[in-house]
């Protein structure tokens, strides 16, 4: 192809010069005393995605998911009256864990122990002999977590008094609403359990410095021309929040048969309105482990659940809207899955690489460039938040 | 032996044993598990009939394939995890399969619900 390709026009460091420059200290990354406060003054003060309408069609759908920062088994349920909440898997008789299963649908939950049996707005149904307690049952509901909506993304809050999800989400609210994860019926999921820390996890998707060093077979359409970082096109900032627009490469260097796989889901994307939607280059990350890509051929969101300091859980999922039309469109969305999924196949072991060199203790400070912005904002926001909860709390970092 | 494929995709037959799968998370494993020789002979033979195939079963619903047009399906499923093996990864499929086998796929929106 020889039409002029645009020039790709470098993000000045001035722009983002207000996150500072200095070095950043390393063991926030590590140190099990501080991911213990992070635990508390950022993970069950935050919204924390869980999960997709899709997931609950019908009253009486149900999941469970685990939330280690939390020790908490959550069970996520569409009642009778059609709204979905969270409550803790938890039976309010002894503290038993209700439901085993990972999802499904129940129009009530019985608890093996002692058949407490609750409903789907988790009352509390009946219990065996319940006359011989001193008790109403309007005072056994399962305890309740405060769950939200945006952009059918499904989003939990463990503290009382978070302010509501829209206000949280802010400017990026109506963004995610306009995501094609907003009008996904069904979805694929990949999940990775990785011997780090939540923070070095998910820097590694929020900078492209590496791209070209370690997926230079697999990432290839995305670096070249004159940006052979594939450096993002613009970065933004709302709150605690941030975003990038994906670089257009006007010549990708695909290969043959994958330009050829690539091509076929573009008709059904076309009718189904998904081609042209505003944010279709935009990587969202919403404060603090969620990054939603608007990429048509490709819309995925990954969270990174931290489990320990130097443990964490990776969730992919990659959205599609309706079931497959036809044939070209399910090929198209199989190899989409696959494309993506060799691709951070190559980042896990570089991430826990740099896990073992931080927890040697070997240096004290990291260094972000201007176009790891991305990842000093993210510190930046933890640990303001850290530290404010140390000096309201009198706890020592 | 009868054919296991539509008719104009016999030369797909003898990959239909190892490679028409039912859900993502197998092909995925059978392109780990399959060695060099094998990718590189079903993409050779699978890649030049993608057209063709999908032309074949475009134009109806997913679940309205005979068992024989479903085959195929499953083949060019297949296909698609084996492209990337050869045609993107080459001489890195070997270093990258165990990486890629920690992301355990959990669900897709291509496997199969009901049996074929
Ligand atoms: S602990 Fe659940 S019924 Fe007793
Ligand atoms: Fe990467």
């Amino acid at each position: 192809m020889n039409v002029a390709a645009p020039a790709y026009r470098p993000i000045p460091a001035d722009d983002v010069a207000w996150l500072g420059t200095d070095p950043v200290p390393a063991a926030p990354y590590y140190d099990p005393a501080w991911f213990e406060l992070e635990r508390k003054a950022v993970f069950l003060k935050s919204w924390i995605h869980v999960g997709h309408v899709c997931e609950l069609p019908e009253s009486g759908s149900f999941v469970r998911r685990e939330l280690e920062f939390a020790k908490a088994s959550l069970l996520i349920v569409r009642g009778r009256d059609g709204v979905i909440r969270a409550f803790h898997n938890v039976c309010t008789h002894r503290g038993t864990q209700l439901v085993a299963e990972a999802a499904g649908r129940q129009a009530k939950f019985s608890c093996p122990y002692h058949m407490w049996t609750f409903g789907t707005d988790g009352a509390l149904l009946s219990a065996p002999d319940f006359e011989a307690f001193h008790l109403e049952k309007k005072d056994c509901a399962l305890p309740q977590v405060s769950l939200a909506e945006c952009g059918r993304m499904l989003f939990v809050n463990f503290d009382p008094q978070a302010q509501p999800l829209h206000e949280w989400l802010g400017d990026y609210a109506e963004r995610l609403e306009a995501m094609p994860v907003a009008r996904a019926t069904t979805f694929s999921e990949y999940t990775y359990e990785i011997d780090a820390n939540w923070k070095l996890t998910y820097d590694n998707f929020q900078e492209n410095y590496h791209l070209r060093f370690i997926h230079p077979r697999s990432g290839g359409a995305a670096i070249g021309a004159d940006n052979q970082f594939g450096y993002p096109a613009s970065v933004g900032f709302c709150g605690p929040h941030r975003t990038q627009r994906i670089w257009s490469n006007p010549a990708p260097d695909l290969k043959p048969f994958q330009r050829q796989a690539s091509m076929k889901g573009i008709p059904a994307l076309m009718r189904r309105g998904l081609l042209d939607l505003p944010h279709g280059r935009d990587y969202l990350a919403f404060f603090p482990n969620i990054f939603i890509i608007g990429t048509p051929t490709q819309p995925f969101s990954h969270t990174v659940y931290p489990i320990a300091a130097n443990r964490s859980r990776g969730v992919v999922r990659v959205y599609w809207s309706g079931e497959d039309a036809d044939a070209s469109e399910s090929f198209a969305r199989e190899y989409s899955l696959c494309q993506i999924r060799d691709i951070h196949a190559e980042d896990i072991d570089m991430i826990e690489r740099g896990q073992r060199g931080l927890e040697s203790g070997a240096i004290s400070h990291i260094h972000f460039q201007h176009m790891e912005a991305l990842c000093r904002h993210l510190f930046n926001s933890v640990n303001e938040r850290v530290r404010d909860y140390a000096r309201e709390t009198g706890e020592t970092i | 032996m009868s054919a296991q494929l539509p008719s104009g995709f016999e030369a797909l037959e003898p990959f239909v044993a190892t490679w028409a799968l039912a859900t993502t998370a197998e092909r995925a494993a059978m392109r780990s598990a399959s060695s060099p020789e094998q990718r590189a002979a079903f993409f050779a033979a699978a890649a030049p009939l993608l057209d063709s195939a999908l032309a074949a079963l475009d134009g109806r619903a997913m679940a309205d394939l005979a068992p024989q047009e479903r085959r195929l399906m499953d083949l060019m499923y297949s296909l698609a995890h084996v492209a990337l093996a050869v045609e993107i990864q080459g001489p890195d499929e070997i270093k990258s399969a165990p990486l890629r086998d920690r992301l355990h796929i959990t669900r897709s929106a291509t496997d199969r619900r009901t049996a074929a």
